[in-house]
């Protein structure tokens, strides 16, 4: 019986690569992943509480929701990426600063 | 009746512009009202109609007309000449580009005139002579092209003004006396004046009394008016300067008819004046007719002796009015109007040939200055005999009409003085002096005009003919007026002539029989002599000694220094206490105001600091504030997600950082 403290150490770490790979790549497709990685270890958190609920399995029945939910944004998130692309030829978003004015 | 005349006026000076005819017509027809009236009037009873004009308070003013003796003599005296004036103008304005305003103006003359003589009230009398005053400025700077017409006009204007504040005054004394400003009630056989009484030094109205200084006064100022309009030292200076109107205007309004009105004036207020104040008038009236004379000898514009020999004879009338001669001074008035008047019309004829002379030759020289006159008299023989006798009634020389009432004013006036001590007999002495200096003076310019050789032929080579029928006959109509039959079938006693009889004679006098054949004898006799002297100086040989470098002749040509005296001392006084005002005005008020200005301006910068430095302050620092938190907040905005991002992440672990170390937030 793994105990709860691995998942959570493990869901921090993902949480923390998911945040540095937000804060600091140069792609969008790579700060996509980065959310990724912490909605991932979000819901790890959700699935690993989930065991203390074992009448109703909220906590599974929400990760699953989460994950659809999750790939809704992907989805919409790479539709985005597309568009920028597109219109800058160019997904860095460093360079990309028009929301300043 | 007499409204009929003064409409007359009225409708003949509106319509007076269509031509000389018209103006012709209607003082024609004024003549002929003027005469059936004073058929009517003479020696009968006065008619007097009044309505009422309006009312302040409880007080009514009545105006009317008053026609009397007096009345109706000056209106005959008045379209008489008026009308010959008109006739001579139709030639002798012909050509004019303004004729038409000439009749107009001339229109407004008479009309006022009329209207003078005629009222009954003194508030409408001075009317009247405020638009005669009016119309005689209008007519003097009618040739308003000419700076010196512009000059002589403002001038003739504003002694008038003199006059006619004199005028007011007295208006004004009456009326707060006497409370009504009718003729007839203040000055009648029963009337006011002569029932107010001096006593205790106090002067004692029906209505009220008041100090005696005010009869004086009153009276003073009245004569102030006559003077200002009969051009009277020291308000004679404005008289010769008229002579830049036109010449028939000069003998119409200048010489027989307007100078006359101040002359009319003080015999309707006549029984105002007291002692003190008819001694006033007769020694000005002397003074004025000595110097005038003294000065006329030395003139050598033509109308500029005449203009002089005017003021000299209204001197004499006025001398006649001081002694209480009233009924010799109008009738001096009457018979100079006439002879005055003709004497202007022949210089006028003169003028005007001299003048188309000019035209002609094209050289330049004044058509008015009688050294370059001579010889006329076989040019133009109708122009110089009428002149003649016009000069031989100025003279009064015996059988013409000027030798009646000239030795009537001489001989009353020495009566007067015999009654009198102590210098008053110096009055009657200068006016002696003044008729031989008249028969020396007039009889210079006949002879210089008319005898001789003509002195310009050399330079024009022109000659000058007779003047135009027109001229002609008015000036012969003019020289039968001057001529004793007229007015006395008796040549040579003033006291047959009618129109003395006409006026209440003065009683008090006792009738000295000496005077009646000295005077006379004296003044003709040196009179002729001066004559002759003139003849042998002027026409005979040509050759008159040389005074020119003289002083009395320069003082007499300068005029008696009187305008100069006027120009330095008054004008340039005014002018000067003028600058002083200025100066205070510049100075102290101006000073206060900018003061006060100054003051509110620095008031004003002091709000604007306040204003700039702590209301615009506070806003601005607002202002400032924000801008300065914007530029702050600013650089978070960078646009870039990621920088969003690292912001939200730190503050979300300040918050639970906060959350960690307190206890409850």
């Amino acid at each position: 019986m793994i105990p709860l403290s691995h998942f959570m150490l493990i869901s921090g770490l993902l949480f923390c690569i998911g945040l540095y790979a937000v804060l600091s790549k140069r792609n969008a497709i790579m700060i996509l992943i980065g959310i990724e990685f912490m909605l991932n270890a979000a819901i790890l958190n959700l699935v690993a509480f989930g065991k203390y609920d074992k009448q109703v399995m909220g906590g599974q029945m929400f990760a699953l929701f989460a994950i659809v939910l999750a790939a809704a944004t992907v989805a919409v998130s790479l539709a985005i990426i597309l568009n920028v692309y597109t219109y800058h030829k160019n997904i860095d978003p460093t360079t990309i600063d028009q929301l300043r004015d | 009746m007499p409204l009929l005349t003064f409409f007359g006026s009225l409708i003949f000076r509106g319509n007076v512009i269509r031509g000389g005819a018209f103006a012709i017509c209607n003082i024609s027809l004024s003549l002929i009202l003027s005469f059936i009236l004073f058929m009517q009037v003479w020696n009968g009873p006065a008619i007097h109609e009044q309505f009422s004009w309006f009312t302040i308070g409880s007080w009514e003013l009545q105006v009317g007309v008053l026609l009397n003796n007096l009345s109706v003599l000056m209106l005959l005296l008045v379209s008489g000449i008026a009308l010959l004036v008109n006739i001579y103008s139709t030639k002798y304005m012909q050509g004019d580009p303004y004729i038409r305003r000439y009749w107009a103006y001339l229109g407004l003359f008479c009309f006022s005139m009329l209207g003078l003589v005629i009222v009954d009230n003194l508030l409408l009398i001075y009317m009247f002579w405020e638009l005669v005053g009016f119309s005689s400025y209008l007519l003097i700077g009618f040739w308003f092209t000419r700076s010196t017409a512009v000059r002589a006009n403002k001038k003739a204007f504003i002694m008038n003004r003199l006059g006619d504040l004199g005028f007011l005054i007295g208006i004004m004394i009456l009326f707060s006396q006497f409370q009504t400003l009718d003729v007839t009630r203040l000055f009648g056989a029963d009337g006011l004046v002569k029932a107010a009484v001096v006593s205790g030094g106090s002067w004692i109205g029906s209505a009220g009394s008041m100090p005696a200084e005010w009869l004086t006064t009153a009276g003073i100022v009245f004569f102030l008016a006559a003077v200002a309009k009969s051009a009277q030292f020291p308000l004679h200076t404005w008289l010769p300067d008229a002579m830049e109107g036109p010449t028939s205007v000069s003998s119409l309004i200048h010489a027989a008819t307007m100078v006359a009105a101040g002359v009319f004036l003080i015999a309707r207020v006549y029984p105002l004046f007291d002692d003190t104040v008819l001694l006033v008038i007769a020694s000005i009236g002397a003074f004025t007719a000595f110097m005038a004379a003294t000065i006329a000898l030395t003139q050598n514009d033509i109308k500029r002796i005449l203009a002089y020999s005017t003021i000299s004879q209204l001197g004499f009338m006025m001398l006649a009015m001081g002694v209480g001669a009233s009924g010799s001074a109008l009738f001096h008035l009457v018979t100079h109007a006439f002879f005055k008047c003709l004497l202007f019309l022949a210089a006028g004829a003169i003028i005007h040939e001299m003048a188309h002379l000019k035209e002609k030759s094209g050289k330049d020289f004044d058509p008015q200055d009688i050294r370059n006159m001579g010889g006329l008299r076989k040019h133009m023989p109708v122009t110089f005999i009428t002149m003649a006798i016009g000069s031989l009634a100025l003279v009064a020389l015996p059988l013409t009409s000027g030798y009646l009432s000239k030795d009537a004013i001489l001989i009353q006036s020495f009566e007067w003085a015999e009654g009198s001590a102590g210098w008053h007999r110096l009055i009657p002495v200068s006016a002696m002096i003044t008729s031989w200096l008249t028969a020396f003076y007039i009889s210079r310019l006949i002879f210089k005009v008319f005898f001789g050789e003509f002195r310009l032929s050399a330079l024009t080579g022109g000659h000058v003919h007779e003047a135009h029928a027109a001229m002609r006959y008015v000036l012969v109509i003019l020289s039968v007026f001057c001529l004793f039959p007229v007015f006395s079938f008796h040549p040579l006693l003033f006291e047959d002539a009618w129109i003395l009889q006409g006026f209440p004679q003065i009683d008090s006098m006792t009738r000295v029989n000496a005077f009646h054949t000295v005077v006379p004898a004296a003044v003709n006799l040196i009179s002729i002599a001066l004559i002759c002297l003139c003849y042998r100086w002027y026409a005979a040989t040509a050759k008159a000694p040389d005074y020119s470098r003289s002083v009395l002749f320069k003082f007499s040509q300068d005029q008696w220094h009187i305008d100069r005296f006027y120009s330095s001392v008054l004008v340039s006084g005014t002018t000067r206490f003028a600058g002083l005002l200025y100066w205070i005005d510049r100075h102290i008020v101006d000073g206060l105001v900018n003061t006060a200005g100054a003051l509110g301006r620095r008031l004003a910068a002091g709000s604007r600091w306040i204003d700039r430095y702590v209301v615009d302050g506070l806003v601005n620092f607002s202002g400032y504030l924000a801008g300065v938190v914007g530029n702050f907040v600013r650089h978070f905005q960078t646009g870039r997600l990621q920088h969003y991002l690292v912001t939200m992440l730190i503050i979300i672990l300040t918050l639970f950082i906060f959350k960690y170390y307190t206890a409850a937030i």
